[in-house]
C-alpha cells in the first residue's frame, strides 16, 4: 500500500490529485462559452468604437455548429476517463485532501479511482452517443428538427452532463457525509433535469417531474438521517462518525439516522420498495440518459451506501456481523426478486431495462450484505478477511462492467428511439434483418445481463455469487479440512441470497432472450422495415461496449486486480 | 512420456502463436458466415473470394504455417525436451470434494505438444489447406452449390479448427469440447444438401451414431476425472499420479479408457459403430476428404494413441492388457469387414469409405499390438524391448500419416473423376436435350437410388479414363498403391510394421492370432478391391458414352492431387529419417541416429532382409498377399486395354497392359459368385443396419415415446405451470407502479418504515 500524502486544499499537489475534476471544470466553461462566441462587440459609451469582445452577436461558424458542445462535454468527459485509466497505469496514490483546520475533505485512492472510471467512461459513451440522437421524431410534428438541434439546447444537455460526472465525482471523493451529500445532489439534481429534459414530449416531462418529486423526498429523509448523525456525534466527517459509531453505535439516534440515510442511497440505486419511480423515469428519458441512470447513477448510489455501511457503520468486530445485516438482506432478496418478476411481464423494451437494473441493484446489496456478515475490520490481516475482499472486489467490478452492457442495451434502443420510439417490445422486430451487427451487439448485451459465458457479466455473476458463498462457508473450510462435517445449517445464512441470486438469475434468462426473440425471429413493424437512422458515433460506442463485454469477460484479470485493488484501499487506513 | 518426470512447462518462441492455429480458422468461420449472409450473390463475393473459399485459403495456409514452425521447434528441442506446455487460465474456483475439501479447479486452456500431436497437427493443417484448394476447384464449378458455398467454407474451417484445437488441447476436457465441436460439423456438412432426404437422413446417422460412442466417451472421462482429479494431461500423465490410481484403481482406469476407447470407435467408424461412415458419402467430395483423411476419423485414433502413457506407465504394467486386446481385436475385425464390404460396391466413393474403415482397423489393430507390448513387455529398462515398443508404436502412427496423405488423395482424385463425369453427361444431356430441367438434373445427379437417372459416382459409367484424366489417374493409382502397401510406396512401410508387431504379439499372446490373421487376409483384400477400383475407372474401355466425354481437370484440383503424389511416393523418405521411431518417443530424435540415406537403407534392410526368420517370411506373405494375390485377382476379373486411339501416360502404359494380359489369360465368369447369399448380404452392409433399424424402432423408439408422453404431460406441464404463475405474479408486481408519484412515495414510507421495524429488532 502506498503511503498516504495529506495536501491542503488548493496547495500543493492539489492539481495532480485531482486531475480528472479539474480537466471536467474547464470542460464546464469551455460548455458555458465556446458556444456563445461569435462577433459581438461592445460600443465605447459616447463614441462610434466598437470594440469586439467576440460574445454573442452573429456566431461564427464553427461555434454555431449544433455538435460543438456534443465534441466538448465527450472529448472532456473521454479525457477524464482516459486521465483515470493512465492513473491507473501509472500506479495509486493515496492523497487526503483536508481544509485548513485539518479537517479531511476529500479522499483520492483506489476505491474513488474506480468510482470515477464508472462515472466519467458512463457519461462519456452517453454523450458521445447522444451526438446526433436527441430525439427527433415522434415527438409531434410540430417541432421541427432544427429547433431540436438548436444550439443553446444542446449545450444545456452536455453542460448538465459534465456537472452529472462532477457531482459523481465528488460523491466519490468525500470522505465527510456534507461533501457527499453536495455532490450526491449536484448530480442528483442534474438527473432529474436530464430525464425531463424533452420538454415537449408528455412523457418526458411527466416522469422527469415523478422522478424528482420521489428522489427529492428520498434526500429529505436521507439529509434528516444526516442532520440525527451530526446531532449524535457533532461531526460528519467518516473518520469521527466510524470512531463513535464502533463505540456506541447501537443507540437509538445514530440507529435512526443510518436507517434514514439507507432511504436515501436505496432511492439512488432503485432498491425495493424505493425503486419505483425509476421504470418511469427510465420510459421517459431518452435512452443514453436512462442508461446513465441505470450505470453510473446506481454505481454512485451504491458507493454510498458502501461508504456509510462499511465505513461509517461497521460491522462490529465481536461477533462479525453488522446491525443493518438484515435490514440490507431483506432489501436485497425483495429488490432481485421483484425486479425479476416485473421485468418478466413487461412488454416496454426500456421498463424492462429498468427492472432488471433493479434487480442487478438486487443481487449488488446481497454481495454488500455478505460483506456485513464478515467481520469488515479484519478484512485487514489475515486470510479471513480475503473472503470479504473478493466480496467487494465482485462488486466493483460488477459495477465497471455493468456500464458496458447495460448502457450498450441502451444505446442501441436510442437508434430505434431516434427512429419513432422504442416503448414496444415489438420495435426492436426483425432487428437481425435490418441491421445485423446491431441486433448481435443487443443479443451480446442481453446474454451478458442473463450471466451466459464468456461474456463480461457472466464473469461478474459468478464473482459475486462465489464471494457470498465463500463468506458463507467462513471457517468451516478450514474446520472440514481437519476432519469437520459439512452440515448446511452452519452456513451463515448470506448463502440464501446466492442461492436466491442463482434462481434469480434463472428467471431473468426468459426476459432478455425474449429480446433476442423477437429482434431474430420476427418481422419488422409495419413502416420500419427500412434502415435504421445513421449515424456512427452512437455505433462506435455500442462497439466500445461489445468489445469490453466479450473482452472483459474473456480476460478480465487486469479489471479484477484493479477492482481488488480498489477494495482493499477502501479498508486500508480505518 | 510416462517413463520421464512430469512435464516440464516450457515457454517458447513460437508457443504463444499456437492458439492462433486454431483461433484463426475459428474467427474466419464466424467472418466468412456474416460475410456470405451479406454478400451473396454479389459478382466480387463470388468471383474474386469464390463465396469464401479465398477468405479460408490463406487462413489454413496461415494455420498451416504456424503448425509447420510448432513444430520445427519441437524437434530442435526435441532431445531435451518432452513436452512443451503453456496454459491461459480463465477461471479459477474451488471444488467440493465428497464434502471433505476445497479442491482448487482452474478452467483454462492450454496448448500441449508433443510427437503424437505433432504428427496429428501436421496431418490435420497440412492436408486442411489441400482439401480448401481442391474444394475451389470442385464447389465452386458446380452450379448446383451456387450462392450457399459460404455455408461450406464456414463449416469447413470451423471443422479444420474443431480438428486442430482437439490436437493441441492440453486436457482430455478440452480434448472433447472440441471432438464435439468437429461432431456438429460433420453433421452439418454432411447434411449440405439438406433439401435431399438421403443427405439429410446421413447426416442424422452419422450424428447419433457418433453420440452413442460419445456418451461412453463422456462417462469414461468423468471416471477418468475421478481417479485423477483432473483432466489435465499435466496431472493424468504425471507418473506420480498414474503410480496412486494404479496402486488402488487399476481395474477402474482399464474401464475408464474402455469406456473412452468407445467414443473412439464411434469416431473412427470401427465395428460396431461404423454404419454412418458409408452414408457420410451424401456430403460433398471435399467433405468426404476431410473426414476420412484430415479430421474426424483420425480423431478417434488420436484419443487412443493419447492414451498410450497409460499403457506403457511401469505401475500398471500387465494391468491393461485386456484393453489393449479389445483394441486389437475391433482393429482385426473391422478390416477384414469392411474390406469384404468394398468388393461389391459400385460407388466410387463407397469403395473409398470402406477401405477407410479397412485402413483406420489397421491402425487400431497397430496400435492395439503397441499397447499390448509397451503394457507387458519391461520396455522401462530394457533397451530391446524399448525399441519393440517404440517401432510398434510410431508404426500405427506413420500408418495413420500415410493413410491420410493417401486417402485425402484418393478422394479428392475421386471427386475429380466425379466432377468429371458428372461435366460430361451435363454436357452431353444438355446438348442433346434429354433433360429440360437442369435443377433437378443436378439433384438426381447425385442421388444413386434412381436407376433410371445417371449416377456419375457408380463406376458403372466410368471405365477407361486413364487417357482423359492423366493427373487423376496417376494420383488414384499411387494412392490405391499405398493403401494396397506396394512394396516401396506409402503405406508398405507402415502396413508391414503393423502385420509384423500384430504377428510378434501373437507369438506371445494366442489371443491376438485373431487380429493378426485378421491383418493379414485384410491385406490381400485391400489389394483387391482398390485395384479393382482403379481397374474398373480407369482401364479397360469407356463403359458408355459419358465416360467417353470426360475431359481433364481444373489446375485447382490437379494441384492437390499432385502435392499428395509427391508426398506419397516419398514415404521412404520420411521412413529413413527414422519417422516411426521419433513419432513415439523423444529419445529418437529428428534423424538422430543416422544421416537420411543410411536411414533409407536400414528400412529396405529391415524390410526385405529381415534377420529373424519368421519376420522374413512372414513379410514376403504379407507382401504376395496384398501385391500379388489381391491386385491379380482384379487385373483378371476387370483388368482390359483402353479403346482404341486412346493413349495413357507411359507410367501407366505397363500396369494397363499387364491387366489386359491378366484379363486375357484368368479372366473366369463370377456371375455365380456376384448372386451369392454372400455377395447380397455383402451389398446389404451384412445386414447391420437393418438390424440397429429394427432394434431402434422395437426398443428405442418405444421407450423415447414414453418419455415424450411423460415431458410433455409431466415436466412441461410444471414448467407452464410456474411460466404462467410468473407472468401473473408479474402482473401483479408490475400492477404497484401505478404511475402516480403519491403512490411511489407512499411506498417509500412504507419501506422506511419497515426498516425501522428492522433495525429495531436487531438492535
Amino acid at each position: 500500500m502506498s503511503e498516504t500524502t495529506t495536501v491542503e486544499a488548493f496547495g500543493d499537489g492539489f492539481i495532480s490529485a485531482l486531475c480528472p475534476e479539474l480537466m471536467l471544470f474547464a470542460g464546464l466553461l469551455l460548455l458555458i462559452i465556446v458556444p456563445n462566441l461569435g462577433r459581438g462587440t461592445f460600443r465605447i459609451r459616447g463614441t462610434q468604437i466598437r470594440v469586439p469582445w467576440l460574445l454573442g452577436g452573429s456566431r461564427f461558424k464553427i461555434t454555431s455548429d449544433p455538435r460543438l458542445p456534443a465534441w466538448i462535454a465527450s472529448i472532456t468527459l473521454g479525457s477524464a476517463f482516459l486521465n483515470v485509466v493512465y492513473i491507473f497505469s501509472q500506479g495509486l496514490e493515496r492523497v487526503v485532501i483536508v481544509s485548513e483546520s485539518g479537517k479531511e475533505l476529500l479522499l483520492v485512492n483506489g476505491f474513488s479511482r474506480v468510482f470515477e472510471m464508472i462515472f466519467f467512461g458512463a457519461l462519456a459513451l452517453a454523450a458521445f452517443s447522444s451526438m446526433n440522437r436527441l430525439q427527433v421524431k415522434g415527438i409531434g410534428a410540430h417541432v421541427s428538427e432544427h429547433e431540436l438541434y438548436n444550439n443553446r439546447r444542446q449545450a444545456d444537455f452536455y453542460i448538465l452532463m459534465v456537472t452529472c460526472a462532477l457531482g459523481m465525482s465528488v460523491v466519490a471523493l468525500a470522505q465527510d457525509l456534507f461533501v457527499l451529500f453536495i455532490g450526491l445532489e449536484l448530480a442528483s439534481f442534474s438527473t432529474y433535469v436530464l430525464v425531463a429534459f424533452l420538454k415537449e414530449s408528455k412523457v418526458g416531462v411527466e416522469s422527469g417531474m415523478k422522478y424528482f418529486i420521489v428522489g427529492s423526498v428520498a434526500s429529505g429523509v436521507g439529509l434528516y438521517g444526516l442532520s440525527m448523525l451530526y446531532l449524535w456525534a457533532g461531526s460528519l466527517q467518516f473518520s469521527v462518525l466510524s470512531v463513535a459509531f464502533a463505540e456506541s453505535g447501537t443507540t437509538a439516534l445514530p440507529l435512526i439516522g443510518i436507517g434514514f440515510v439507507l432511504v436515501g442511497f436505496g432511492f439512488k440505486v432503485s432498491a425495493a420498495p424505493f425503486h419505483f419511480a425509476a421504470p418511469d423515469a427510465y420510459a421517459g428519458a431518452i435512452s443514453p440518459v436512462a442508461g446513465v441512470l441505470a450505470t453510473a447513477s446506481k454505481a454512485m448510489g451504491m458507493l454510498g451506501l458502501v461508504r456509510m455501511l462499511l465505513i461509517v457503520a461497521a460491522p462490529e468486530s465481536s461477533d462479525g456481523s453488522a446491525v443493518w445485516l438484515a435490514c440490507l438482506g431483506a432489501m436485497a432478496a425483495i429488490t432481485m426478486t421483484w425486479g425479476n418478476l416485473a421485468a418478466l411481464g413487461s412488454d416496454n423494451p426500456k421498463r424492462m431495462l429498468a427492472y432488471s437494473s433493479v434487480a442487478h441493484a438486487g443481487y449488488m446489496l446481497a454481495a454488500l450484505t455478505a460483506v456485513g456478515a464478515w467481520n469488515w475490520d479484519a478484512a485487514v490481516s489475515g486470510d479471513a478477511g480475503a473472503a470479504a475482499v473478493a466480496v467487494m472486489t465482485a462488486l466493483l467490478f460488477h459495477l465497471v462492467v455493468l456500464v458496458a452492457f447495460k448502457l450498450g442495451a441502451f444505446l442501441v434502443l436510442s437508434i430505434l428511439e431516434s427512429e419513432g420510439g422504442a416503448s414496444r417490445l415489438s420495435s426492436l422486430g426483425g432487428l437481425a434483418k435490418r441491421e445485423p451487427l446491431l441486433a448481435v451487439a443487443m443479443f451480446i448485451f442481453m446474454i451478458s445481463l442473463a450471466g451466459v459465458p464468456p461474456m463480461a457479466g457472466f464473469l461478474s455473476k459468478l464473482l459475486v455469487i462465489m464471494g457470498i458463498v465463500r463468506i458463507a462457508v467462513g471457517d468451516m473450510g478450514a474446520e472440514i479440512a481437519d476432519g469437520g462435517v459439512f452440515v448446511l445449517a452452519d452456513m451463515h445464512w448470506v448463502w440464501w441470497l446466492a442461492f436466491l441470486m442463482v434462481i434469480n438469475s434463472a428467471i431473468s434468462v426468459f426476459y432478455y432472450l425474449r429480446v433476442v426473440v423477437v429482434m431474430f425471429f420476427d418481422e419488422p413493424e409495419e413502416g420500419r422495415e427500412g434502415p435504421l437512422p445513421s449515424g456512427w458515433q452512437v455505433r462506435l460506442a455500442i462497439l466500445a461496449c461489445v468489445l469490453t463485454t466479450v473482452f472483459v469477460g474473456i480476460a478480465g484479470d487486469a479489471l479484477i486486480r484493479i477492482c481488488e485493488m480498489a477494495a482493499q484501499s477502501l479498508n486500508y487506513g480505518w | 512420456m510416462a517413463s520421464k518426470e512430469s512435464a516440464p512447462l516450457v515457454h517458447s518462441e513460437w508457443m504463444q502463436f499456437a492458439p492462433l492455429i486454431i483461433l484463426l480458422p475459428m474467427m474466419a468461420f464466424a467472418v466468412i458466415l456474416f460475410l456470405g449472409h451479406i454478400f451473396n450473390g454479389h459478382p466480387f463475393w463470388k468471383k474474386n473470394l469464390k463465396e469464401g473459399g479465398l477468405i479460408a485459403l490463406p487462413v489454413m495456409a496461415a494455420s498451416l504455417v504456424l503448425s509447420l514452425l510448432l513444430i520445427s521447434e519441437f524437434l530442435k528441442g526435441n532431445s531435451g525436451v518432452d513436452q512443451i506446455f503453456e496454459q491461459i487460465a480463465w477461471v479459477n474456483t474451488g471444488v467440493w470434494n465428497g464434502g471433505s475439501m476445497i479442491e482448487p479447479v482452474s478452467l483454462g486452456f492450454g496448448i500441449y505438444v508433443d510427437h503424437i500431436t505433432v504428427m496429428l497437427l501436421f496431418v490435420a493443417s497440412f492436408l486442411c489447406l489441400l482439401i480448401n484448394t481442391f474444394s475451389i476447384g470442385y464447389m465452386n464449378t458446380d452450379p448446383i452449390n451456387d450462392n450457399r458455398n459460404h455455408r461450406f467454407y464456414a463449416e469447413f474451417v470451423l471443422f479444420c479448427s474443431g480438428m486442430l484445437g482437439m490436437v493441441l488441447a492440453d486436457s482430455f476436457l478440452w480434448l472433447f469440447i472440441f471432438w464435439e465441436i468437429m461432431g456438429l460439423c460433420s453433421y452439418l456438412l454432411i447434411g449440405f444438401y439438406y433439401e435431399r432426404p438421403s443427405a439429410a437422413s446421413a447426416a442424422k446417422k452419422a450424428f447419433l451414431t457418433t453420440r452413442i460412442g460419445d456418451v461412453f466417451l463422456m462417462i469414461g472421462l468423468v471416471m477418468l476425472w475421478d481417479l485423477f482429479g483432473s483432466l489435465d494431461y499435466a496431472v493424468v500423465f504425471a507418473t506420480e499420479n498414474i503410480d496412486a490410481v494404479a496402486a488402488e484403481s487399476a481395474g477402474t482406469l482399464q474401464w475408464a479408457l474402455g469406456l473412452m476407447f468407445i467414443g473412439a470407435v464411434g469416431k473412427s467408424a470401427q465395428f460396431p459403430l461404423h454404419v454412418w461412415l458409408p452414408d457420410a458419402m451424401e456430403g460433398p467430395t471435399p467433405v468426404s476428404a476431410l473426414i476420412h483423411a484430415a479430421t474426424m476419423v483420425n480423431a478417434g485414433l488420436y484419443l487412443v494413441a493419447r492414451m498410450f502413457p497409460f499403457f506403457g506407465a511401469e505401475s500398471l504394467h500387465g494391468d491393461l492388457d485386456d484393453l489393449a486386446f479389445v483394441i486389437a481385436s475391433i482393429g482385426g475385425i473391422t478390416a477384414v469387414m469392411a474390406a469384404a464390404i468394398a468388393f461389391v460396391q459400385m460407388d466410387l466413393k463407397k469403395v473409398l469409405a470402406y477401405s477407410t474403415m479397412s485402413q483406420l482397423a489397421y491402425i487400431f489393430t497397430g496400435l492395439g499390438c503397441a499397447m499390448y507390448l509397451a503394457n507387458t513387455l519391461d520396455w522401462h529398462h530394457n533397451d530391446k524391448d524399448h525399441y519393440i515398443v517404440i517401432v510398434a508404436f510410431g508404426a500405427a502412427l506413420f500408418h495413420l500419416f500415410n493413410h491420410a496423405m493417401a486417402k485425402g488423395m484418393l478422394f479428392m482424385a475421386s471427386g475429380s473423376v466425379i466432377h468429371e463425369v458428372h461435366h460430361a453427361h451435363h454436357h452431353l444431356h444438355h446438348h442433346d436435350d434429354h433433360h429440360d430441367d437442369h435443377g433437378d438434373d443436378h439433384h438426381d445427379d447425385h442421388d444413386d437410388h434412381h436407376d433410371d437417372h445417371f449416377d456419375a459416382q457408380s463406376m458403372e459409367n466410368m471405365g477407361g479414363l486413364a487417357s482423359k484424366m492423366p493427373i487423376t489417374a496417376t494420383a488414384m493409382l499411387v494412392g490405391s498403391a499405398s493403401i494396397m502397401g506396394l512394396p516401396l510406396i506409402g503405406g508398405f512401410w507402415s502396413k508391414e510394421g503393423i502385420i509384423a508387431n500384430a504377428w510378434r504379439v501373437a507369438q506371445n499372446d494366442p489371443r491376438f492370432l485373431l487380429p493378426a490373421m485378421c491383418v493379414l487376409i485384410g491385406a490381400a483384400m485391400t489389394g483387391f478391391y482398390m485395384s479393382r477400383m482403379w481397374f474398373k475407372t480407369f482401364a479397360g474401355k469407356p463403359n458408355n458414352e459419358v465416360a467417353a466425354h470426360v475431359g481433364p481437370t481444373n489446375t485447382w484440383i490437379k494441384t492437390p492431387l499432385f502435392i499428395l503424389t509427391f508426398v506419397t511416393l516419398s514415404s521412404i523418405i520420411f521412413a529413413g529419417m527414422g519417422f516411426t521411431h521419433w513419432a513415439s518417443d523423444t529419445e529418437y530424435s529428428f534423424l538422430s541416429e543416422r544421416n537420411l540415406l543410411d536411414g533409407i537403407i536400414y528400412e529396405m534392410d529391415h524390410a526385405f532382409a529381415n534377420s529373424d526368420i519368421f519376420f522374413f517370411i512372414l513379410t514376403y506373405i504379407a507382401i504376395f498377399m496384398g501385391a500379388i494375390v489381391g491386385p491379380g485377382l482384379a487385373m483378371a476379373l476387370y483388368g482390359g486395354k483402353l479403346a482404341e486411339g486412346e493413349e495413357a501416360k507411359p507410367w501407366m502404359r505397363p500396369i494397363i497392359a499387364l491387366s489386359a494380359w491378366f484379363n486375357d489369360r484368368f479372366h473366369f465368369d463370377n456371375t455365380a459368385l456376384r448372386e451369392s447369399t454372400l455377395a447380397t448380404a455383402l451389398e446389404n452392409r451384412l445386414y447391420i443396419d437393418e438390424y440397429y433399424d429394427k432394434a431402434m424402432i422395437n426398443i428405442v423408439a418405444g421407450f423415447s415415446n414414453k418419455v415424450a408422453e411423460t415431458d410433455a404431460e409431466v415436466i412441461d406441464g410444471t414448467i407452464k405451470a410456474i411460466e404462467s404463475g410468473s407472468q401473473s405474479l408479474s402482473t401483479i408486481v408490475r400492477s404497484m407502479t401505478t404511475g402516480s408519484a403519491r403512490d411511489y412515495i407512499l411506498m417509500v414510507a412504507v419501506g422506511t418504515l419497515a426498516l425501522f421495524l428492522l433495525i429495531w429488532g436487531v438492535a
